[in-house]
């Protein structure tokens, strides 16, 4: 009994001593990337300190429940290659901070990738395959196995027993409030790992690519960029940039979903379009359920 | 970004030093995904796949559901009786109780200052009305009489008479009217109805096995006798021992008092007329028949 305890005691004072010599922080291998891959110029923004001097250009329309404080991010521009920051803007914490599930995210993303796939397979069976009505000879004497069509599924060119039959669909609908959560998930956790710029407009001096790839470059934002705007009338010049680039994306914010934004490294949002989105993705924390579908007009649902 | 203010806070400063969210990252929470049995497949999905040896099980020729092997099976030896003969002919009332009534009121779900209708109830999320499952309505129930404090003009299509009492102590009105299948469905679901842009229907009366029931004062009936009704209203105070509140005089009297025609369906809408949402119009019919159709 006591020499068990002393070796349990043991493997716990191993492992506490592993744990002290490479530093208390340290992450598991597994979650360590290797150096070539990580970009050093990155460095981590550090967050607006309380007292900052800059204005803050947009607060929370929707109100904010006492136990919690939004959160609050800079606010950029790209009129200019250089980093110029123009005030701070307030984020709703309850869809700029909700706590992280990937297995949400997980969940939302096969949803988009399947409910619109529709798989074309279709193989034929033996009674589709053409021919193989009569039996082939005769059943005794012949010497050979007794076959009743040649169109068997043991035979050479024979139909399939249990293939795939027709088109398929994989259709199915997660609940809107599991879509929209997973929606709130995505953003916090852009805004967490420091993947999320907010920008005042998307004016762009030329609508050449270069300089929207020098502008990412040098201000070291990531490899792929998705735009966010609000409205569906986007500027000519941001369109024409991004219309050759592959790694940068302009889209609408109805556009926004899942896959997108993990698919792109770096999230941009304009005002406008945080505004937007806090609107939309706020009402389902206090809406009725439906009693005929959101499209139709409901005079009492705000 | 200090996030510990927030609920997860402490998960999304953890996120920060985490490599980021990407496509190849997620995963589903383990325990969750079991892995199908594949059948035919492997050491132990394959040989018999599952099906047993020989015999009925295996060939898949296993009688139907229910075979006892030749005795008179557990289904056909148990002799029949009515218990649900007739079941979809029978109407059934979705129970409203007051504490519910209460809860919505205080809530703000439902507005006391005006009709309390089954549209109301509805659009408050009160109750759920399935027209098409041989609902004919809502029934009051008295669960809750101690405590409802609410002065309200309700039309319900069944009331008990606790609740009656309940609701007249305190100075409301209750009223039961019947509706009709497609009544009712316009009624719980106005909007759609409206959309499809048929002339609203007038309300049917009931059949004969409810009439006794809604001519009756003791149920307030909206086919009963208004002074009947009075002397039922004081009957059953003094049966409940309270004094009846005298509602000529309340402020909200004109509210209390209205009450439906028994072949309209809304209140400020007449059976015939068409409501255009898109527009915001109504229109009215003008033809004599219509006309002496729907005022009949």
């Amino acid at each position: 009994m006591f020499r068990i305890s002393v070796t349990v005691c043991g493997r716990g004072i191993s492992k506490r001593l592993a744990s002290s010599f490479s530093g208390e922080n340290a992450l598991p291998s597994n979650l360590r990337i290797p150096s070539n891959l990580v970009d050093r110029a990155r460095a981590k923004r550090p967050p607006p300190p309380s007292d900052s001097s800059l204005p803050v250009l947009r607060r929370c329309d929707a109100a904010i429940p006492v136990h919690l404080s939004p959160v609050q991010t800079w606010v950029e521009t790209l009129e200019r290659r250089d980093s110029k920051l123009l005030g701070l803007v307030d984020l709703h914490p309850d869809v700029f901070a909700v706590p992280t599930r990937i297995d949400i995210l997980h969940e939302v993303e096969l949803w988009q990738r399947n409910f619109k796939r529709i798989s074309r397979a279709h193989t034929k069976v033996r009674s589709e395959v053409s021919g193989g009505g009569r039996k082939p000879w005769r059943q005794k004497g012949s010497g050979k196995a007794r076959h009743g069509s040649i169109r068997s599924p043991i035979w050479r060119g024979g139909g399939v027993s249990h293939g795939p039959r027709g088109p398929t669909s994989f259709y199915y609908m997660l609940p809107m409030k599991v879509r929209v959560q997973g929606l709130k998930i995505a953003l916090s956790s852009k805004l967490a790992q420091d993947y999320l710029h907010v920008v005042d407009t998307l004016n762009i001096p030329t609508p050449d690519p270069q300089y929207l790839m020098d502008l990412i470059r040098y201000r070291h934002w990531g490899e792929s960029v998705l735009i966010v705007d609000a409205g569906e009338e986007l500027p000519e010049n941001i369109l024409q940039a991004t219309e050759s680039l592959k790694t940068v994306n302009v889209i609408p914010a109805i556009g926004l979903n899942v896959h997108s934004m993990l698919k792109h490294e770096v999230l941009v949002l304009t005002l406008e379009a945080v505004k937007f989105l806090e609107n939309k993705l706020l009402w389902h924390n206090e809406r009725f359920t439906p009693l005929y579908p959101f499209k139709l007009p409901y005079t009492d649902l705000p | 970004m200090s996030f510990t203010k927030n609920t997860g806070g402490k998960a999304l400063d953890l996120l920060q030093n985490l490599p980021r969210i990407t496509l190849a990252n997620l995963r589903p929470e383990p325990g969750t995904k079991k892995a199908e049995k594949k059948r035919g497949r492997g050491q132990h999905g394959g040989n018999r796949s599952g099906r047993g040896h020989k015999g009925e099980r295996q060939r898949g020729n296993r009688p139907r559901l229910g075979f006892e092997g030749g005795q008179t099976p557990f289904y056909l030896a148990i002799p029949k009786y009515g218990y649900n003969e007739g079941h979809s002919r029978r109407a059934q009332y979705q129970p409203l109780t007051l504490n519910r009534l209460q809860y919505l009121i205080d809530l703000g779900r439902i507005d006391p200052t005006q009709p309390i209708d089954l549209t109301q109830l509805v659009n408050g999320r009160g109750v759920t009305i399935q027209p098409q499952k041989r609902d004919y309505g809502v029934q009051l129930v008295g669960e809750g009489a101690g405590i409802f404090a609410a002065k309200v003009n309700i039309e319900v299509q069944m009331a008990s008479e606790e609740a009656i009492a309940a609701i007249e102590r305190n100075g409301g009105i209750v009223t039961t009217g019947f509706y009709d299948p497609r009544s009712l469905a316009v009624l719980c679901k106005p909007v759609p109805y409206f959309l499809s842009g048929q002339p609203i229907p007038k309300r049917m009366l009931p059949g004969e096995d409810m009439v006794p029931y809604y001519t009756d004062a003791a149920n307030r009936g909206y086919l009963a006798d208004p002074e009947k009704i009075q002397k039922a209203r004081i009957a059953l105070a003094q049966k409940y021992g309270y004094i009846l509140p005298d509602i000529s005089k309340d402020e909200l009297f004109h509210m209390l008092f209205m009450r439906k025609d028994p072949r309209q369906i809304f209140f400020g809408l007449s059976p015939g007329w068409v409501v255009n949402m898109a527009e915001k119009k109504i229109l009215k019919p003008t033809d004599d028949k219509l006309l002496q159709y729907y005022n009949s």
